[in-house]
């Protein structure tokens, strides 16, 4: 889901960073406004380098393997960390794999943070009307595929709308179609995980799901 | 099968030499053998390359030199085999299935076993190692002597003919220590064990090998080679309490 | 710790000894330029700078070598897909393949960019140490939240990750392997991610304790050692010129890849 460098013009990624910084100033507000927010931050990083190594796993999708994004569960359980966690999860992955990044920084960051923020929403909801294994399994994977859903079409959006325009449109716009419904799949299973590891923690450390 | 009357040998290692990448003759051309029924005790310091052994004897890392041979057969890297099993130090590292019952069954499931076979081979190894009320519960909730029994039964279930054990007494208190050592004690398969804890190994094993820097250094009756005491400081070692003379009568 | 990144951060240059907060802000600031540039004669002054700055950075070239693998797959599909299926106007033909000049233009500018903000990137982290990298954010303005999660979390990676792998030898051992999409598969995967996680997270309460035990919490973070000489200024003014040159050149010649043919 990173758009790489090179591609985007300059007022996209500065846009991009625009909004990231917003969004970030707005989401340690909100970590402020709890009681005591240092007490959060060991959980919150140590809970983002598990997801970024967790981000490892290969899943099988033969004939490949893919790697998920786990954005949507990474939301669930962090609340307003997750916008920075995905933020310094992006700059490690610039830092340590070194498919660059930079420019695009701001605008990787809101494809996959911004899904987050609202899965997180989505999955407070699972309380309404009593909690159980059923509700949370069900919401988990509505959060890991809504926001994976979502960051597909936020990255399908911004590449079809900057489009360098000399090049032929047609056969650029099939390509990026194509590689959106490629993603199909991985929404689904991206859900299946997510609604899988929250039934595992509500089992495990209920704790967990209930926020950082 | 060998003749009747001589013992079966469950592991034979030639030459055997393996380095990492950062890390250069982490085992230097090491010669061991093991057989049917044996308890060996591995002893050295931190860095003699006892995990590294285990690894390569599980199959898990490829030699640089030499030859692993497990009951007639050579061992082949990346493949399964649930004749060796190893018991990790860490019990987190193994532990990771919702309850008990669900980790012990990981193993034999992935032997395509059916499924009354895995449930009776669960229900058979938590009760050989004194778990059988744990099946329930999370492994993520015990002790760490109770995780530590409860990988013992998710490696017993698989029925291995040889079980390695990595520093098992590591973080027990005195109950779950003891409790391991009568585990160890009363096991009918080849075991090996890694420890720092000399006591253990003089309690469970019929041999000891004291290894440093990649290489056997000695081997032989463990009274004797723990005994020993200019060997045993020479290699980071010290002889156990057990086999010193009272100072105080007591 | 050591990292990978850090190898060379050791090394003697002026790009070492610039201060790291103006390094930060100049070269970000120079990335930036690179990727408004459109026309295709500014691409030649782009790589002549990139080329220089590696070049006075004293890096080795298998620096850069090492971390191109995985961008140089994201390269060459470029390179591969835009000047056959993009554009209008067909300059070569080869059998049933042609190629067109506006996608070979833009795989070319596209490729360009790319290739030169990594290498900046690449010499922005691979002269400074990661941990200095992010105080000197820290001073730049960084909440102290976010320095303080992005070097916990940076900490406690290694030894995740190294949980992870043990995790992963643990269940092959026992005969899991992943090689078909399966119900049970997804599952095990599952809860080994989910066992990560609970394992991370009841870690991070001993941390927390021993953090408040040492007093976090009681004193703002130290004020950072950063001290800027006149010349890391000078250095840093020089770079904002040369990012202004592009931005006006670029706009001079045109702002657009295909002016240079009409």
């Amino acid at each position: 889901m990173h758009i790489p460098d090179g591609i985007l013009p300059l007022s996209v990624t500065g846009a991009g960073y625009g909004a990231t910084a917003f969004t970030t100033w707005f989401s340690i507000r909100k970590i402020r406004q709890k009681e005591d927010p240092r007490r959060d931050v060991p959980k919150a990083s140590l809970l983002t380098a598990a997801f970024f190594v967790a981000s490892w796993i290969h899943i099988p999708m033969p004939p490949t393997s893919v790697h998920l994004v786990l954005n949507g569960l990474l939301g669930a359980l962090l609340g307003y960390y997750a916008f920075p966690a995905i933020l310094i999860g992006l700059f490690f992955q610039a830092v340590m794999f070194g498919h660059g990044g930079l420019t695009t920084l701001g605008v990787n960051a809101m494809i996959m943070g911004l899904p987050a923020i609202v899965a997180h929403y989505i999955f407070r909801l699972r309380k309404r009307g009593g909690e159980s294994q059923r509700k949370t399994g069900v919401f988990g994977f509505l959060s890991g595929a809504l926001a994976m859903g979502i960051s597909v079409a936020m990255f399908v959006v911004i590449l079809l709308t900057n489009l360098p325009a000399e090049i032929n449109v047609i056969s650029e716009r099939a390509a990026i179609y194509a590689l959106a419904i490629a993603h199909v799949p991985l929404i689904f299973i991206e859900g299946a995980i997510a609604a899988l590891i929250t039934v595992f923690l509500r089992r495990v450390r209920p704790g967990i799901l209930d926020g950082v | 099968m060998s003749p009747a009357g001589s013992p079966e040998t469950v592991l034979t290692v030639s030459r055997l030499s393996f380095s990492y990448e950062d890390k250069p003759d982490v085992l230097k051309s090491l010669d061991l053998a093991v057989t049917a029924g044996e308890r060996v005790g591995i002893i050295g310091p931190n860095g003699a390359g006892k995990t590294t052994l285990f690894l390569l004897v599980c199959g898990v890392l490829k030699p640089a030199a030499g030859d692993i041979q497990l009951l007639g057969k050579p061992v082949v890297s990346g493949k399964f085999n649930p004749e060796v099993a190893l018991v990790f130090q860490n019990p987190d590292d193994q532990l990771f299935c919702p309850s008990v019952k669900d980790d012990v069954a990981f193993g034999p499931q992935n032997m395509g076993l059916p499924k009354e076979e895995v449930e009776a081979r669960v229900t058979q190894a938590l009760s050989v190692v004194g778990g059988s009320k744990l099946a329930r519960r999370p492994a993520h909730h015990l002790s760490e002597g109770e995780k530590r029994l409860v990988t013992v039964a998710g490696v017993l279930a698989m029925q291995p003919r040889l079980v390695i054990y990595d520093e098992p007494s590591a973080n027990l208190d005195i109950r779950s220590r003891r409790r391991l050592i009568r585990l160890l004690q009363s096991s009918p398969e080849t075991v090996l064990v890694a420890s720092h804890d000399l006591e253990l190994v003089l309690e469970v094993c019929s041999r000891v090998v004291l290894m440093d820097e990649g290489a056997i250094i000695a081997e032989g009756n463990p009274a004797e080679i723990m005994g020993d005491v200019s060997l045993m400081e020479a290699h980071g070692q010290e002889k156990p309490h057990s086999l010193i003379p009272h100072a105080v009568p007591h | 710790m050591r990292l990978l990144i850090d190898e060379y951060t050791g090394l003697e240059s002026p790009l070492h000894r610039w201060d790291p907060r103006y390094k930060l802000v100049g070269l970000v600031t120079l990335v930036f330029a690179f990727s408004f540039v459109r026309d295709l004669r500014m691409l030649l002054a782009m790589a002549a700078v990139t080329i220089t700055v590696y070049a006075v950075s004293r890096l080795p070239a298998t620096f850069v070598a090492k971390r191109f693998r995985y961008p140089s797959f994201f390269l060459v599909a470029i390179l591969l897909t835009l000047p056959f299926l993009s554009g209008e106007s067909v300059i070569a033909t080869w059998g049933p393949v042609a190629v067109h000049q506006e996608g070979l233009l833009a795989a070319i500018l596209i490729a360009t960019r790319f290739t030169c903000i990594l290498i900046i990137g690449m010499v922005l982290l691979g002269t400074t140490p990661l941990l200095t990298n992010i105080k000197a954010m820290r001073s730049l303005g960084l909440p102290d939240i976010m320095a303080d999660m992005a070097l916990l979390s940076f900490r406690y990676l290694q030894e995740i990750g190294r949980d992870l792998r043990n995790m992963q030898t643990a269940m092959r051992l026992r005969g899991f392997r992943a090689r078909r999409l399966s119900r049970r598969g997804l599952k095990v995967l599952a809860w080994l991610g989910g066992s990560l996680l609970v394992y991370s997270y009841e870690r991070s309460e001993s941390i927390y304790r021993a953090m408040i035990l040492r007093g976090y919490g009681h004193a703002p973070p130290p004020k950072h050692e950063f001290q800027a000489s006149s010349r890391d200024t000078l250095i840093l003014v020089a770079v904002i010129l040369v990012t202004v040159g592009f931005i006006i050149g670029d706009i001079a010649l045109g702002h657009n890849t295909a002016a240079l043919l009409q």
